[in-house]
């Protein structure tokens, strides 16, 4: 018989350190006077230097370890069992309040006396008697059981494989033409509770143009039949400018990473950022299948298209993280935006620890770790590094403009060499090509379009579980492959290359329960105004329930079985009698259903801030409708007029019109917007120049000659802005102003366009 | 917190829709609102919080760079005899890589401390006016922070977590309390010009709703550019009148027709808001008129304007105020500490001693928690380089650095922790940024593990899973 070394450890430290107790082996105590045992001299103990951090009192467990409870300490934390009575070399706690190494002393701060030290250890050989009213399992201390989290999630119902259901049987004919009527107007009848009247079609056109387009209607949309227009909306490349902010919402894409060059005090510059916010308004213009358009986002350099395919540019969606380098933030902003983005599951949680209330153990984070930690982030003035995108040549006259821009900046940066300026780390030609050389990449339109892509590392990484999120604390090893609760067997992905197409399939597999289900109800709220499930980046069981499930499944299964389209879904909610409803409030539901979650009218919706700015240049007549390109400046004296979704987006200063009007700031994935009502809002109305400019821009394009009456001119301004003629109070109202500001010797035009775009009426869509 | 009172989503998609405002909801109770029948629960009005507060606001006087608490309020005799000599292995292990490959000799302090006040508090001759206030303030010299680094430690200091995006102290506090300010935003941050290290990133209100982002405001910057589309000079305050009440007209038509949507008329009440703040935030933030005497304690220097407007805005019920000492990372002496912070403390010696002094002529101290620090503070060492005297510095520093704070609920006059031999590890009592968060929320009124905020599918708060009040700081 061989003695292992760890027990003759054991006796030794007992011999030294507690000549008191005997090592011979220990008759475990009989549980009453063990419990007397504990409470008396091992309780205090750890009350008092414990459960600070290891008890549900103090609603802690740090390290993943509970001491209020035998099953807390018998079963352990992070790094193994703490206690294993009767042997003190296995049991950590010993080796932590002995403090063998630095890291992992216990308690962190003040060592403990060593007669408590002591005691422990005479508990431990006693076999650790436990309390005699153990808490044993509490829902405190399932948190973060991943046994107990996967088995609650198999009920829950975003696990399931969607059940596409029949709908209900309807009687109502205007409700039963429509799966979506079926169930919406089932579930009001079984609460007794009526669907509020149809809207009527004048005013539906204005709520379809911009659900649609982001877009005020035109004066001759009013005279079409609703379902051409739908179409006709649904056909424009304004369908795409606007659904894609919905998605870039989620991409959390910008133009800049979130941080700056102390330095110089610039910004990271990501100058291709545009050329991924191309592709997903092009992606949704030319109706991507959704599956297609996720494996791009996160594979289109391992699917075979060549190295100019403009399908390249969808890499962005890893490009435009908000932290620049190849750290691995980046890899954890990446994982947080994928899973949560595509799947609506939390994953980034579990980077330092199993996840505390999903089923996603930290080692399902570092397979997903170990495919995007594979991929490398060339500079972005490396610029044969990014991928060239077709579509993007320039004009003669600009690519010469950009060389000679080019070569002048190339000089500079060859006439500093290897030169430093004092006190900083970074050579002066570097400092060129981070600024200068970015800033031209940026803005210059003859320079060179590329994907703002990463691209595949020489070898994939075989991931290490890193404990407590730390590099320099490793643990398994663990293969790249998907998460466990959606693919239990979890083979490993390919061993070539990261497994970034492996992951994207199984992300995009019509069999996933997540995928489709969020998306759909992703572009259920953005057309309804609310959600069905109202986190809509988190469908696990911390998530909200879908208020109708059978709808939102049966919704899920029709946009798979209809190829992923994005348009045929957008037109099955469109031409539904619920989204057709009236928005008018509902007196009669102000008490029962405040917010609506029955779906008894529509809801009157805000513009968002594109919507408004590209509703005041619409109106105006200075919209610029070119498409595609480098982004520019949203206000500002040199502002572009183009729509918003092609405005400048810096992360590290956020543009401060864009945060008081709810824009998410992209430092993450964004799930979906708030909506405020601040001051800040009505200043911009009153007193932007944008505003003022938009104003007196009308006021000329109507271009009042002498003739033309008071009341024509109140009416004219009034149909560029809301599409009707002034009543006759109003014209009153308005004479009234117009003769003060006369008196005044003011021009009262423009302050009167203005005035209505500052108005309720102009801001808000029925 | 859980509000509104155990609701699992502190504030619902309603809630935010409800009227909201540079300090609309000081409103809630006036007529206005109740003339509307809505709801007083609203972001930004005034909530109470867990238990009574002791400060009902804070002013934040953020050093940022990492002042040298050696030099200033951690005296360090014992390293006298030791100047010049090399620092024990046992010590130079116990520093973070990158101030161990940089470390140079021991460096005790080139100036002189006194004791003032009836407490007896040391304090270096670098702070003679703010020595003045020595029985009012409350030192803590055993503070430690993570990483020693700048853009990590401002994050850690504001937002309790180095790196990951999470909401700022002044955020959560906007959040429990709302705001006392009928026109001003409920937090304010004042740079005197150009954006400190990590940027807008230090008030960031992340996941809580954007209405408690800090709002910062460079105020050397000119009148109306201080808040954006302050005002208009195009037209005059008669014409924009009637501009408005004509706009109001059509809102007050169009709301007829649409009885019953809240947000409607919380629009038409944030338009009057705006239309008073023009002048009311204006005037907040002119410090022309204070009388000449108030400008003269204050000093005519961008610090002394920037604490003076934070003493105006404080007094006007703001809720969190937030000064940096300038762009960047001034306090951050690497070399040529002797001339540099020697300037950086005659530039804020007699502003601080001025803002203390005033709040405590209005009786505003009280109530009022000033708190002053860096991200972290900086080595006994020199930081291996330079020769001369006159060039050397000392390096970043995070197990034992100096604040203080006064009013609001805390001890004058003491001193809490302390540092070793060495100034460079804490020998007792240590506060993790983590407990000066849960001790500044307790002064507040709030219990640190209940102010919570569910994103994600967690309940988040500022300290994250730890965090214990210095209790025996409080007054």
């Amino acid at each position: 018989m061989s003695f292992p070394s760890s027990s003759f450890k054991i006796v030794a430290l007992t011999a030294l350190l507690a000549p008191a107790l005997s090592a011979r082996a220990v008759p475990k105590d009989d549980a009453a006077k063990g419990s007397v045992f504990f409470e008396r001299h091992v309780r205090p103990i750890l009350v008092t230097h414990c459960y600070e951090c290891h008890s549900e009192a103090e609603e802690t467990q740090k390290g993943g370890l509970l001491l209020d409870r035998e099953r807390g300490w018998l079963e352990g934390g992070d790094t193994g069992k703490a206690v294993v009575p009767g042997n003190l070399d296995a049991s950590l706690l010993v080796a932590a309040i002995r403090r063998v190494d630095e890291d992992s002393a216990m308690p962190p701060k003040e060592p403990l006396a060593e007669s408590d030290v002591k005691l422990l250890e005479q508990w431990i050989l006693r076999g650790a008697p436990g309390p005699a009213d153990d808490m044993g399992e509490t829902e405190f201390s399932k948190l973060g059981d991943q046994d107990y989290l996967f088995k609650k999630a198999k009920e829950h119902w975003a696990f399931q494989p969607v059940n596409p259901v029949e709908p209900p049987k309807v009687d109502d004919p205007r409700w039963n033409r429509s799966a979506i009527d079926c169930f919406v107007f089932a579930n009001l009848k079984e609460n007794g509770v009526e669907p509020t009247r149809r809207l009527p079609d004048t005013m539906l056109v204005r709520r379809l143009a911009f659900d649609l387009t982001g877009l005020p209607p035109q004066s001759d949309d009013y005279e079409r039949p609703i379902d051409d227009l739908v179409g006709q909306f649904m056909d424009s490349p304004q369908f795409g400018e606007h659904f894609a902010r919905m998605w870039l919402d989620v991409a959390r894409y910008a133009d800049t990473a979130a941080t700056y060059r102390p330095d110089t005090k610039t910004p990271h510059y990501y100058p291709y950022a545009f050329t991924y916010r191309d592709y997903v308004i092009d992606a949704f213009n030319a109706d991507k299948p959704y599956d297609q358009f996720i494996r791009e986002q996160l594979a289109a350099d391992l699917m075979g298209f060549p190295n100019d395919a403009p399908e390249m540019a969808a890499l962005g969606f890893m490009g435009v993280s908000p932290i620049r380098n190849k750290s691995a933030d980046f890899v954890d902003d990446v994982i947080d935006a994928t899973t949560r983005g595509f799947l609506g599951m939390t994953a980034a949680c579990s980077r330092c620890h199993d996840h505390k209330f999903e089923p996603i153990p930290t080692a399902d984070y570092y397979s997903l770790y170990g495919v995007f930690s594979s991929v490398e982030r060339p500079e972005p003035w490396d610029i044969e590094d990014f991928p060239k995108i077709k579509g993007y040549e320039p004009a003669a006259a600009m690519a010469e403009d950009y060389r000679k821009a080019r070569a002048a900046i190339d000089q500079e940066i060859e006439k500093a060499g290897n030169s430093k300026k004092k006190g900083n780390n970074r050579s002066v030609a570097e400092s060129i090509e981070q600024t200068k050389l970015a800033e031209l990449l940026l803005t210059n339109d003859g320079a060179p379009a590329r994907a703002m892509a990463v691209i595949e590392g020489k070898k994939p990484v075989d991931p290490i579980v890193f404990l407590r999120g730390e590099p320099g604390q490793k643990g398994d090893r663990v293969p790249r492959r998907f998460l466990k609760i959606l693919d239990p067997d979890q083979p490993p992905f390919n061993e070539q290359d990261s497994g970034r197409l492996d992951l994207a399939n199984k992300i995009a597999d019509p069999e996933n329960p997540l995928t489709a289900r969020v998306f759909v109800n992703r572009v259920w709220g953005a057309l309804i105004g609310s959600y069905l499930v109202d986190t809509p980046s988190d469908f696990g069981l911390q998530g909200s329930a879908p208020t109708h499930p059978e709808l939102l499944d049966w919704l899920a299964a029709d946009f798979v079985a209809n190829g992923w389209s994005l348009k045929h879904l957008v037109r099955t909610i469109v031409d539904s009698e619920t989204y057709r409803q009236s928005s008018r409030p509902r007196p009669d539901l102000a008490e029962s259903d405040p917010d609506n979650r029955l779906l008894a009218r529509a809801n009157a919706k805000r513009l968002q801030i594109e919507e408004l700015r590209d509703s005041l240049l619409a109106v105006s007549g200075n919209l610029d409708p070119r498409m595609r390109g480098r982004s520019g400046e949203l206000w500002g004296p040199d502002h572009s007029n183009r729509r918003t979704i092609y405005g400048y987006i810096n992360r590290f200063n956020l543009d401060p019109t864009l945060r008081a009007f709810d824009f998410p700031t992209p430092v993450q994935s964004q799930e979906k917007r708030t909506e405020s009502v601040v001051a800040p809002q009505a200043l911009f109305t009153m007193n932007s120049p944008f505003v003022i400019e938009q104003s007196k821009a009308l006021i000329d394009r109507l271009n009042f000659t002498e003739g033309v009456t008071r009341e024509a001119r109140i009416n004219a301004v009034f149909q560029a802005v809301f599409h009707r003629d002034a009543a006759a109070p109003e014209h009153e109202r308005i004479g009234k102003f117009i003769d003060l500001e006369k008196g005044r010797k003011v021009n009262p035009w423009p302050l009167l366009a203005q005035s209505l775009f500052m108005s309720n009426e102009f801001l808000y869509v029925d | 917190m859980n509000f509104p009172p155990n609701s699992p989503s502190p504030l619902s998609r309603r809630d935010l829709l409800l009227k909201t405002g540079f300090g609309f909801g000081a409103m809630a109770a006036s007529d206005l609102l109740a003339a509307a029948n809505v709801s007083s629960e609203t972001p930004l009005a005034v909530r109470q919080p867990h238990f009574p507060a002791r400060a009902k606001r804070v002013i934040h006087l953020f050093m940022n760079g990492g002042p040298s608490q050696i030099d200033t309020f951690d005296p360090k005799p014992q390293l006298g005899k030791l100047d010049g000599q090399e620092l024990p292995d046992s010590i130079k292990k116990t520093l973070q890589p990158t101030q161990r490959n940089r470390v140079g000799n021991i460096w005790a302090s080139p100036f002189k401390f006194q004791k003032h006040g009836q407490s007896g508090l040391e304090i270096s001759e670098l702070f003679p006016k703010i020595a003045r206030h020595a029985d009012d303030l409350c030192v803590i010299r055993s503070m430690e922070s993570e990483i020693a680094n700048h853009s990590p430690g401002l994050l850690m200091m504001n937002c309790g977590h180095p790196v990951l995006p999470r909401p700022s102290i002044g955020s959560w506090a906007l959040y429990g309390l709302g705001t006392e300010s009928e026109d001003l935003p409920g937090y304010v941050v004042l740079i005197p010009s150009g954006m400190p290290t990590a940027q807008s990133r230090n008030w960031t209100s992340a996941f809580l709703p954007g209405v408690f982002q800090g709002t910062h405001i460079e105020t050397n910057a000119k009148g109306g550019e201080l808040i954006p589309h302050l005002t208009r000079d195009d037209i005059r305050a008669g014409t924009q009148r009637s501009q408005l009440a004509l706009t109001q007209y059509f809102n007050r038509r169009h709301l007829k027709q649409h009885e019953g949507d809240e947000r409607l008329d919380s629009r038409i009440h944030s338009m009057e808001l705006a239309f008073r703040m023009q002048s009311a935030a204006t005037d907040a933030f002119d410090i022309n008129n204070e009388p000449e005497s108030i400008r003269e304690s204050y000093g005519d220097s961008a610090v002394g304007r920037n604490l003076l407007i934070a003493r105006r805005l404080a007094e006007r019920g703001v809720r969190y105020i937030q000064c940096y000492h300038g762009a960047g990372q001034p306090w951050d002496n690497h070399s040529a500490l002797i001339p540099r912070i020697k300037d950086l403390c005659q530039e804020s010696d007699q502003p601080i001693a001025a803002l203390l002094e005033d709040l405590k002529l209005r009786g505003m101290l009280e109530d009022t928690l000033v708190i002053w620090g860096g991200e972290m503070g900086r080595t006994s060492t020199i930081q291996k380089g330079p020769k001369k005297i006159e060039q050397v510095g000392r390096d970043h520093h995070v197990d034992g650095f100096t604040i203080w704070m006064a009013g609001g609920g805390v001890k004058g006059g003491t001193v809490y922790g302390q540092t070793d031999d060495f100034g460079l590890g804490i020998s007792e009592n240590p506060v993790h940024v983590h407990d000066f968060h849960a001790t500044v929320l307790h002064l507040l009124g709030f219990d640190h593990k209940k102010l919570t905020y569910r994103y994600s599918g967690r309940d988040f708060r500022l300290t994250d899973i730890a965090g214990q009040v210095v209790e025996d700081i409080l007054a």
